[in-house]
């Protein structure tokens, strides 16, 4: 622009020199005879020319410059528009990308961020930095350093694209995953002068990355078998293998690579229940889930028992795609189970046994004992004059009797163990003292016994009647065999309904048991505490299995020469 | 006192027992015996062709029936005499179980027979017999 001002200065005064030299000429050529007053109105004439004409030029200058900046600032304006189009274009394709891009001059180290880096991370348009500091300060430290060390190299190498994933920094602190694109600008001797890059957030991708990769780890890790197959039945009845986890080929003994392509049919062979195996075809035709459990066969050509399940899966349009296989070596489990049944059977079979056995056994001892009894009851009503002879029959008869009540007992105990569920009715508790009073009613008008008898008025149980009779009258004959020589005996018997649990309490002031000594024997079969030639050892043992039969409780409090009580709980229900 | 009594049992010390008890209750006039089932059926079988022959016979009112017997036991007796149609015969003959057996299941079987008028247990006592006396009298 100097130049050209210069140009049109010097071309402007050779002109008008030009013209004023001229013009001199021409006045000294008419100026050659005239006088000085004529000479003077032609110098006056030539100056007005002079500046007339300079004008002119003056005029014809200035039009071609004014020209020549019409067509300069047309030019401008339309690259001006350009640049507003292309400027506009870029912000649109930055919103619809959602891109944050970024623009940095190397050499002075100037970093400029679109408003994506407001957008998208929140930062304020007066905390975005400036320089290329900022933006590394904002990588996360884990990736900071790889990523630095990707990015310098490629400066190095001088090639054209970049893109590399990190973590960057947001206003609030956390961190977003994203995805880094850059573009190079070489200078023409190579060097990189500016990059520019695009920021894209990928943190939904990534998580879902991460999330997909922990669900692998659990069919790539879990110690079941899994087995994807496609869902094309025209080769075989079962599709083929697609995919195998390693602890399938633990299972099996097959490696991915022998089965993948291959159909599970192979796996199974002779013993393989044919049921099970139908089972599953027929699930797989009707594309339903399927559970069997058959013997399989490893690599090995070993047998092993093997849970397997068959789910169809569909792909996200709804159609069906592959089939899922579970699978467990279940062998061991299958070996218990045998075993268990094994032993099941076996007991019941013996349980069976022994009831029949002790059934018949009881009869066969009952029918020559019925006969024993029998003829000693004839002998009643006979008189036997020889007193030895009498002394004899009378052991006879008492031991014949004894062996009758041990008998009966002994039957009442196997009818009680044989009857899991026994009758069970509403029974008023009053009417059954009532009932024992009165089949002891010669015992108790013989001993006298103090009873208190102290039951809440309506006090109904839901149990067997029968063996709550024996239970009392057992209790009750106990309290008057074993009294107290020395006092009175006295019975106090009463209950209580304490929640949902009636409470019996049987209370003597007896002989006692010693139960330091007997604790542990009390209630068991043929166990006596004394020399009392009545006892069988029979009583509390029965007592205990017919409290038992009802679901109920006993228990014992005793001290030597004070007396006995038995506590009895019975459910409400 | 009933006419007959007869009394089935394969133990004869039970049979001896049983006559001694019965002549003591004055239960009876007279006691049949039978060892077992096939015998007593054979007993009423014989009665039976007297009387299709036309003789008025005397037929045990009561028989006092062992389960447990060889050859043919109670059970299958009681099955035995039904087939025959000897419940509709002698009209008035009633069997009563008498049986040292304690399994409830034989107890309630008797119940199935209608002929069976009572179960008794072992060993058969004047008393029992003076209350079958009161009771079917």
């Amino acid at each position: 622009m100097k130049n050209n001002s210069n140009k049109i200065t010097l071309t402007y005064v050779l002109i008008l020199m030009f013209v004023a030299v001229v013009g001199h000429k021409v006045v000294l050529n008419y100026s050659s005879n005239s006088s000085s007053e004529t000479l003077h109105k032609y110098y006056y004439i030539e100056d007005l020319v002079l500046i007339l004409f300079s004008g002119i030029v003056f005029k014809f200058i200035l039009f071609r410059n004014d020209l020549k900046n019409k067509s300069v600032f047309q030019k401008l304006q339309v690259i001006n528009n350009e640049i507003i189009e292309s400027n506009e274009r870029y912000d649109i394709v930055a919103k619809a990308t959602s891109d944050t891009i970024w623009d940095w001059k190397i050499e002075s180290d100037s970093f400029v961020w679109n408003k994506g880096i407001q957008g998208v991370f929140g930062y304020k348009k007066e905390d975005v930095g400036k320089t290329s500091k900022w933006w590394f300060d904002r990588i996360h430290p884990e990736d900071s350093l790889k990523m630095s060390v990707k990015l310098y190299s490629f400066l190095e190498q001088k090639t054209e694209k970049w893109q590399d994933e990190y973590r960057f920094k947001c206003a609030d602190g956390t961190y977003k995953y994203v995805f880094d694109r850059g573009f190079l600008v070489k200078d023409k001797d190579g060097k990189p002068i500016r990059m520019i890059g695009a920021i894209q957030d990928v943190t939904k991708q990534k998580e879902e990355e991460q999330r997909l990769r922990l669900l692998e780890t659990v069919i790539t890790q879990t110690k079941d078998a899994v087995m994807i197959t496609d869902i094309d039945t025209t080769e075989n009845v079962i599709p083929n293998i697609i995919f195998v986890n390693s602890a399938f080929t633990d299972m099996t003994g097959y490696p991915a690579e022998e089965v993948i392509g291959k159909s599970p049919v192979l796996f199974f062979g002779q013993k393989s229940d044919i049921l099970e195996f139908d089972k599953l075809k027929t699930a797989i035709q009707e594309y339903k889930e399927c559970f069997i459990e058959m013997i399989s066969y490893k690599k090995s050509g070993e047998e092993f028992w093997v849970n397997f399940s068959m789910i169809p899966v569909t792909n996200k349009d709804g159609e069906h795609s592959h089939w899922i296989s579970i699978q467990r070596d279940v062998t061991e489990e299958k070996e218990k189970q045998k075993e268990r049944e094994q032993l099941i059977r076996e007991l019941t079979q013996n349980n069976k046994d022994l009831k029949q056995f002790s059934y018949i056994t009881s009869h066969n001892l009952r029918a020559p004992l019925s006969n024993l009894t029998g003829l000693l009851n004839l002998l009643d009503d006979m008189t036997i004059e020889d007193q030895e002879l009498k002394e004899i029959i009378n052991g006879f008869t008492k031991s014949t009797h004894l062996l009758n009540e041990t008998i009966n007992d002994l039957v009442k105990v196997v009818i009680i163990k044989d009857n899991p569920s026994i009758q069970k009715e509403k029974v008023l508790i009053k009417e059954v003292f009532e009932n024992v009073f009165n089949q002891l009613s010669f015992l108790i008008s013989l001993h006298k016994p103090i009873l208190k008898i102290d039951l809440e008025e309506v006090t109904i149980l839901n149990i067997n009647k029968s063996y709550l009779e024996s239970i009392f009258l057992n209790l009750l004959t106990n309290s008057i065999k074993y009294r107290a020589t020395t006092r009175q005996l006295r019975v106090n018997i009463s209950s209580q309904v304490v929640d949902d649990n009636l409470i019996l309490t049987f209370k003597d002031n007896g002989i006692g048991i010693d139960l330091e000594r007997n604790r542990d024997k009390i209630f068991g079969l043929y166990q006596r505490f004394h020399n009392h030639p009545d006892s069988k050892g029979l009583g509390l043992y029965l007592v205990k299995s017919q409290v038992e039969a009802m679901e109920g409780t006993i228990t014992v409090v005793s001290e030597v020469g004070k007396g006995t009580t038995f506590t009895i709980i019975f459910k409400n229900s | 006192m009933l006419d007959k009594i007869f009394c089935v049992d394969d133990d004869s010390i039970t049979l001896m027992l049983c006559k001694k008890v019965i002549e003591r209750a004055e239960f009876a006039k007279e006691i049949v015996t039978a060892q077992n089932g096939e015998e007593a059926i054979q007993y009423f079988h014989d009665l039976a062709e007297k009387q299709k022959a036309g003789a008025s016979i005397s037929y045990p009112k009561l028989t006092l029936l062992d389960l447990n017997m060889p050859i043919m036991n109670g059970w299958e007796f009681l099955d035995t005499y039904l087939q025959c149609g000897y419940q509709d015969l002698f009209k008035e003959a009633k069997f009563i179980v008498l049986s040292s057996t304690i399994d409830p299941h034989d107890v309630n079987q008797t119940k199935n027979y209608p002929i069976v008028i009572d179960f008794m247990s072992k060993p058969i006592t004047k008393e029992m017999m003076e209350s079958l006396k009161s009771k079917h009298q």
